[in-house]
């Protein structure tokens, strides 16, 4: 007989399975799905990167930072391929290769770029000397993979693996349709085709971002993985009787993070919640827009915009919100919330962003439903008990899976890669 | 040995989504049309089919026994979405053969509540038992199966002969669930749910990894043969036949053979919780803390374990006196249906493990957060409406 378990007293499944429901609607494998017996051996990994840390103006270089570092430390041998010149964050184990090492003939500007020259009026041509270097990359015949984030070494990365005859696996972070709203720079929108068109894998950052890669870039389902993102542990505060009397947006200022949501969700709440404040904490084309609309919607003296904000600033921002807002339009996964929920603090996400996928202690709203938003902010301002235990559930839940844990499933999907191109020799 | 048969019958009202933003504007708390749609859904899968077996395994073996619990909640829903539901349940209840159990209408905790609040549940329950059915029942069931011994002197001082509680081995104290036991209340007997033999029905019967798969109702009537005893307490949620497990599991089956798998064990025979209320007690049955038929710890968690099901449950709690002086019939039905046990349910915050795979399969939120605050702000709303109605009355 099995061990003891029951059944609680009887209802219908009134929304039965939520979570299970939609896993069964996948039409890709999970990461680390179907992998056979372990090779141990040690990989050699060409990682086509772009932004490494300290300097980033976005997701992609964190993520690059801590998936190197992750793999490293299991083992494996991570080249990094950079434009930028450095100096990068301390990862024990990473190699960097900037593209200084070899500067075409040329080039618009000699000696290693500057951030400020690469996003400069060069910067297509910056890509395609990028893309030229890595096509005849030297000293790189031991390598068993070729990996690329997003559309900006894909062309190079797909000569690379073509000329060593090995993988190429490619990560998306966010699509040029997502990026621009359903407007696609053409020369973007091509290179990702161009990778996606000669990915052995293509690892996408959430599912919902997997399903797109499918129907609007035509990517094979069978070569379709999904990794997380994942962020690292937030030591808890002490209490210290600090007041959270912040409702936090943290995140780029563009229509498809949906900023203006939350300040028409705010205009709503402030009347209820007179000490309350809201803060803007970000930067982008959105930025004056939205001090005007705080203002048409009565709100100007109650929010307060940050601008861009250092790590310490972001770190402090979170010590002191009650709630944390990410009502993106479009938003392939949603690093920002999983950040938030690690510091502690009950997080609204919208039903679009993927981050969504992988928590289930945080309210998840239509991006389009503004009462729904601030009804979620009032709750969570109301009711302190619900407010501490979604914060400590957070906490638990966002932190679960660590960057250890999501490069191990990169690893799966190398190997994947490796052992299908053995078979089909 | 005596089979009690005891299937339980209940639906709760289910909340709408009841936003801050919805608070004064008049919005009903309950979505009626979502209620009824999945009443009509478990009608058509689990109560007509298994109503329809039970009477025929009625008409065809004279000793055939079985007993139901329905809630109040369950009746409205009923009378609303699929009246013939009552109507099979009254033709199987003429049969003389099917005893009906006492419980509180509103399927409530209402125990932690201050008098009268249990007292005029269980009234409202047994006239609705009266009314529909023209039987008065002689055993209590509280909700979720709580049982301890302040809830057998409230059976005794209502007039009870005896109550169920769950078979659970810290009472027990190394002797069999298989006896009715006697409760610290003259006069009131306890029947106990043998759980393992219970759960191999309602838990495991469809589990293909179990060793016992699949389950027969010859081999299930030689377990129960072989146990030990004189009484063995068979309870489960009527829902487990067609609904838990589907029909495509051969459990409408199973249950169908039943009677004649029972016949052919001759130390075998069926009872119901009133026939086995009367088998001389073999014990006295302690429980000083309430004990339910929920989760590994079988105490209140399942309902009460969290800050959030707590701090629900004073509110609750809080706003019943609002909405007694309110003296609004409607604003008290509305109450007690917030006093509905699976709202606290709902709010459990699981982990891993079995325990929170029950809970998220009977959960009609998607986490507890939502369960929590849509079930605090309704609660808000009735009490500043029972606020209006007072005031507007003095």
């Amino acid at each position: 007989m099995l061990p003891p378990t029951r059944l609680a007293g009887g209802r219908g499944r009134a929304s039965a399975f939520p979570v299970l429901l939609r896993r069964s609607g996948m039409r890709f494998a999970p990461s680390g799905a179907g992998t056979g017996p372990v090779s141990l051996k040690h990989l050699t990994i060409l990682m086509a990167g772009w932004e490494y840390p300290p300097f980033h103006t976005g997701g992609l270089g964190v993520h690059c930072y801590e998936i190197s570092r992750e793999l490293a430390r299991l083992g494996h041998r991570v080249v990094f391929l950079t434009p930028f010149p450095g100096p990068f964050a301390d990862a024990p184990g990473v190699e960097f290769r900037t593209l200084s090492e070899r500067l075409p003939p040329g080039a618009p500007i000699p000696g290693a770029y500057t951030p400020a020259e690469i996003y400069g009026p060069h910067f297509l041509d910056v890509v395609n000397q990028y893309n030229d270097w890595i096509a005849h990359l030297t000293d790189a015949e031991d390598a068993d993979v070729v990996h690329v984030h997003d559309w900006f070494g894909t062309v190079g990365s797909r000569a690379l693996a073509r000329r060593l005859g090995i993988p190429l696996i490619m990560s998306v972070h966010s699509t040029e349709y997502d990026r621009t709203l359903g407007h696609p720079y053409a020369p973007i929108l091509e290179r990702e085709r161009i990778g996606i068109r000669a990915a052995d894998r293509i690892i996408a950052v959430s599912r919902q971002l997997g399903e797109q890669l499918i129907t609007l870039y035509d990517a094979p389902p069978p070569r379709v993985r999904v990794v997380y993102n994942a962020v690292r542990p937030v030591a808890p505060e002490l209490d210290d009787g600090r007041l959270r009397d912040v409702v936090l947006y943290l995140g780029r200022l563009t229509r498809m993070k949906g900023p203006d949501t939350f300040l028409r969700a705010a205009a709503i709440v402030a009347p209820t919640f007179p000490e309350i404040r809201f803060a803007v904490a970000g930067e982008g084309p959105e930025y004056e827009h939205l001090i005007a609309l705080a203002a048409s919607l009565g709100i100007g003296d109650r929010v307060l915009f940050f601008g861009k904000v250092t790590e310490a600033e972001r770190a402090a921002l979170l010590r002191d919100a009650a709630v944390f807002v990410l009502p993106s339009v479009v938003e392939p996964f949603g690093i920002a919330a999983l950040e938030a929920m690690a510091a502690g603090v009950p997080t609204i996400v919208s039903k679009t962003s993927g981050v969504g996928e992988v928590v289930r202690s945080a309210f998840q709203v239509d991006f389009w439903d503004v009462d729904e938003f601030a009804s979620r902010i009032s709750e969570l301002l109301e009711y302190p008990h619900l407010s501490r235990e979604m914060g400590d559930q957070a906490r638990y839940e966002a932190t679960e899976a660590g960057w250890a844990e999501r490069a191990r499933q990169t690893v799966d999907v190398y190997r994947e890669a490796i052992r299908a191109r053995a078979l089909r020799r | 040995m005596k089979i009690v048969f005891y299937l339980h019958l209940h639906q709760p009202w289910r909340l709408a989504r009841f936003r801050y933003l919805d608070l004064g504007t008049g919005k009903p708390y309950f979505d009626i049309d979502r209620n009824l749609d999945i009443f009509r859904r478990i009608a058509a899968n689990c109560y007509r089919p298994t109503l329809d077996r039970l009477e025929t395994m009625l008409r065809q073996d004279s000793r055939f026994r079985v007993s139901f619990s329905i809630t109040g909640t369950f009746l409205e829903q009923a009378a609303l979405a699929a009246p013939d539901v009552i109507e099979r349940i009254q033709r199987l209840v003429e049969t003389g053969r099917v005893a009906l159990l006492s419980e509180t209408y509103y399927h409530s905790l209402a125990f932690l509540l201050p008098p009268p609040e249990l007292e005029e549940e269980v009234a409202l329950h047994q006239q609705r038992m009266e009314d529909l059915f023209h039987v008065r029942p002689h055993v209590l069931r509280m909700t979720e199966l709580v049982y301890d011994d302040d809830l057998a002197r409230f059976a005794a001082r209502e007039g009870f002969s005896g109550m169920l509680a769950e078979g659970w081995e810290a009472p027990l104290r190394g002797r069999s669930p298989n006896h009715v036991y006697s409760s610290v209340a003259r006069g009131v007997s306890v029947v106990l749910r043998n759980y393992r033999l219970s759960d191999d029905v309602g838990f495991r019967f469809s589990a293909r990894g179990w060793t016992e798969y699949p389950l027969t109702a010859e081999k299930y009537a030689l377990w129960l043969s072989r146990s030990p005893g004189d009484v063995v307490g068979l309870f489960l949620d009527f829902e487990t036949f067609g609904e838990h497990h589907p029909a495509s599991t051969g459990i409408l089956d199973f249950l169908s053979a039943l009677p004649s798998a029972v016949a052919r064990e001759p130390n075998l025979e069926w009872a119901t919780v009133e026939d086995a209320v009367r088998v001389p007690p073999a014990g006295p049955f302690v429980v000083p803390e309430p004990m339910s038929w929920a989760d590994e710890h079988r105490d209140l968690g399942a309902w009460l374990g969290n800050d959030m099901q707590r701090s629900a449950f004073d509110a609750a709690k809080k706003a019943g006196t609002f909405a007694r002086s309110s003296h609004d019939p409607e604003i008290l039905s509305d109450w007690r249906k917030l006093l509905t046990s699976d709202h606290f349910y709902y709010m459990y915050v699981s982990g891993k493990g079995a325990d929170a795979d029950v809970h998220r399969y009977f959960s009609s939120y998607s986490n507890p957060y939502d369960a929590y605050a849509n079930y605090m702000n309704a609660l808000n709303d009735l009490r500043r409406r029972s606020l209006a109605k007072s005031r507007a009355s003095h």
